[in-house]
């Protein structure tokens, strides 16, 4: 990736990071849309999964630091999340949207099932509730606006021809 | 190659494991150490991003409580339309119970029914009838004075004549009995002349000044004296020359009465002394003040006078010439003398001729005009 490459993804990565405390919280839906993942698989098919890893933990420390209770499980869950994006991107870099609008489902999904492992504040049957509906709820959700985000900002984040 | 293929993995195995470990240590952090953190980095580096978020849930809840909050405004915005009326409404009662307080008895609350028509306020329904007292011709007060009286009575209700009707009259007089009239409407056909009361009949040597309250004077026998009428705004010109006629501005406008009293008969007997009192107190103190301050200014002009002839006196001696007045100007009255003052004619006619027409005036009430002018230069004498 070459040097405007990498600023047009840096560009597209805070933009990501800018809409998940600002669109997010406007909305303010129960099965919200979670740009941080986004942002995280966006930045994972790039780099190596190492740096994936080195991200995905910033990025999970920041999500939790507003939710000091859970502090360190989205870090973990980043953690996997995006070595594995990094890990895998051979076979999901593609430019397949409906490959993509899975890609970010299972990140998200896997996020939170990760997430609410490690965060243990919900059992039972409402752990269950949340990791079987409302989590498929907002990973789709997150892929459907990830796909939208990808449309829009194809121009953006499309390899420069060299 | 296999070999950097390799230590790559292992590498990035390395930094995954570390990453996993410290996010695992940081899940473990207690309380005291973890909650230190995180308000560190939302202190810090953090600071824009909780800012945007805090911004954004703002937004939310104003967008959520928008509706809530205009129906509030306009909950509110309906309470403060009310309130006007209400207040005056307010306002109303109380007057009417002061008015109670000071009639004391033999009189009958009760609520004016107005017509639908336009402008259809000559008569009014009262709902108070003969059951509770009301008979015919009795008087309908309001606490700022006269409205009307009935003249059809039923047991449960009434029908009274406003002042506005046509063939409503009342004897009318000044508080102080010097002018005596008898009141009804204004009736022009103009938009606002049906609210005005003419005051016919008033001997020619009585006048009345604007602003004068006129009451009822008690002849008849249907109204009692001292019931406010209206107040004096204007003498009308009219082809009567042996008797003025004053237009009125009611005490009571027909189109607010809602809450009125009806007198009833064996009250009148009794006098009114004090109910309405204060009103007739009022509008002859605000008369001696009038008068007041006209002999206030009275006086100020003649003392301003006096100075001036003073210093003009002053100017002529220090001329070498002779005074105006008599007396040296150190010595001048600070008000003309009420006795008049014998002067000796004045050198410098000039100065003479500098005086304005207040010191004149002030000279001729003196007689001093009289006893200057043989002495003036050139004068026959």
């Amino acid at each position: 990736m070459n040097v405007g490459g990498a600023i047009r993804a840096i560009i597209s990565f805070l933009i990501f990071v800018v809409l998940h405390y600002t669109l997010r919280p406007l909305l303010g839906w129960r099965a919200p849309m979670d740009f941080l993942v986004l942002a995280l698989l966006l930045a994972a098919v790039r780099v190596r999964p190492s740096t994936a890893a080195v991200i995905g933990f910033v990025l999970g420390l920041i999500s939790d630091s507003l939710a000091p209770d859970a502090l360190g499980a989205g870090a973990l869950a980043m953690t996997v999340v995006g070595f594995g994006a990094s890990y895998l991107k051979a076979v999901f870099f593609a430019d397949n949207l409906v490959l993509n609008a899975f890609f970010f489902f299972l990140g998200k999904w896997v996020f939170d099932i990760l997430y609410f492992i490690g965060e243990q504040r919900l059992h039972g049957f409402e752990l269950l509730q949340q990791l079987l509906l409302w989590s498929p709820l907002s990973a789709a959700v997150t892929a459907a606006v990830g796909v939208l985000l990808l449309f829009i900002m194809r121009p953006l984040l499309e390899p420069t021809p060299t | 190659m296999a070999r950097a293929i390799r230590s790559n993995t292992r590498l990035d195995l390395i930094v995954l494991s570390t990453c996993i470990v410290l996010a695992l240590a940081a899940r473990a952090l207690p309380n005291t150490m973890r909650d230190p953190a995180a308000t560190g980095m939302r202190r810090t580096f953090l600071a824009p991003l909780v800012m945007l978020q805090e911004r954004s849930e703002r937004g939310r809840q104003s967008l959520l409580q928008a509706d809530a909050k205009q129906a509030i405004v306009d909950s509110l915005s309906l309470n403060a339309m009310k309130a006007g009326s209400l207040e005056g409404e307010n306002d109303r009662l109380r007057k009417i119970i002061g008015l109670g307080s000071r009639l004391r008895w033999g009189f009958i609350p009760t609520e004016a029914l107005h017509g639908r028509g336009v402008r259809d306020e000559t008569t009014v329904i009262l709902s108070a009838g003969s059951r509770a007292g009301v008979s015919r011709l009795s008087p309908v007060i309001a606490p700022e004075g006269l409205v009307g009286v009935v003249d059809q009575v039923d047991p449960t209700m009434s029908h009274a004549m406003l002042w506005t009707h046509p063939d409503f009259r009342v004897s009318a007089m000044s508080p102080d009995g010097t002018a005596f009239g008898i009141a009804q409407a204004h009736l022009t056909g103009s938009a606002t002349g049906g609210y005005l009361i003419e005051l016919r009949g008033v001997p020619f040597r009585a006048t009345l000044k604007p602003g004068a309250v006129i009451v009822s004077s008690g002849w008849g026998g249907v109204w009692p004296r001292g019931i406010p009428i209206g107040t004096v705004l204007e003498e009308m010109k009219t082809s009567e020359g042996w008797a003025r006629t004053y237009l009125l501005r009611p005490a009571v406008n027909p189109s607010d009465v809602y809450s009125v009293m009806i007198l009833r008969r064996d009250r009148l007997a009794k006098g009114f002394d004090g109910v309405w009192q204060n009103t007739t107190q009022v509008d002859q103190a605000t008369q001696r003040i009038i008068v007041s301050g006209d002999s206030a200014a009275r006086a100020a002009a003649l003392a301003e006078a006096a100075a001036r002839r003073a210093v003009l006196d002053s100017i002529a001696r220090a001329n070498g010439g002779v005074p105006l007045g008599v007396t040296d100007s150190a010595k001048a009255p600070a008000v003309a003398p009420k006795a008049p003052v014998r002067r000796v004619a004045p050198v410098d006619t000039a100065a003479r001729a500098r005086r304005d027409t207040s010191a004149r005036d002030t000279i001729r009430r003196d007689s001093v005009r009289r006893d200057t002018i043989p002495h003036r230069p050139g004068a026959a004498r």
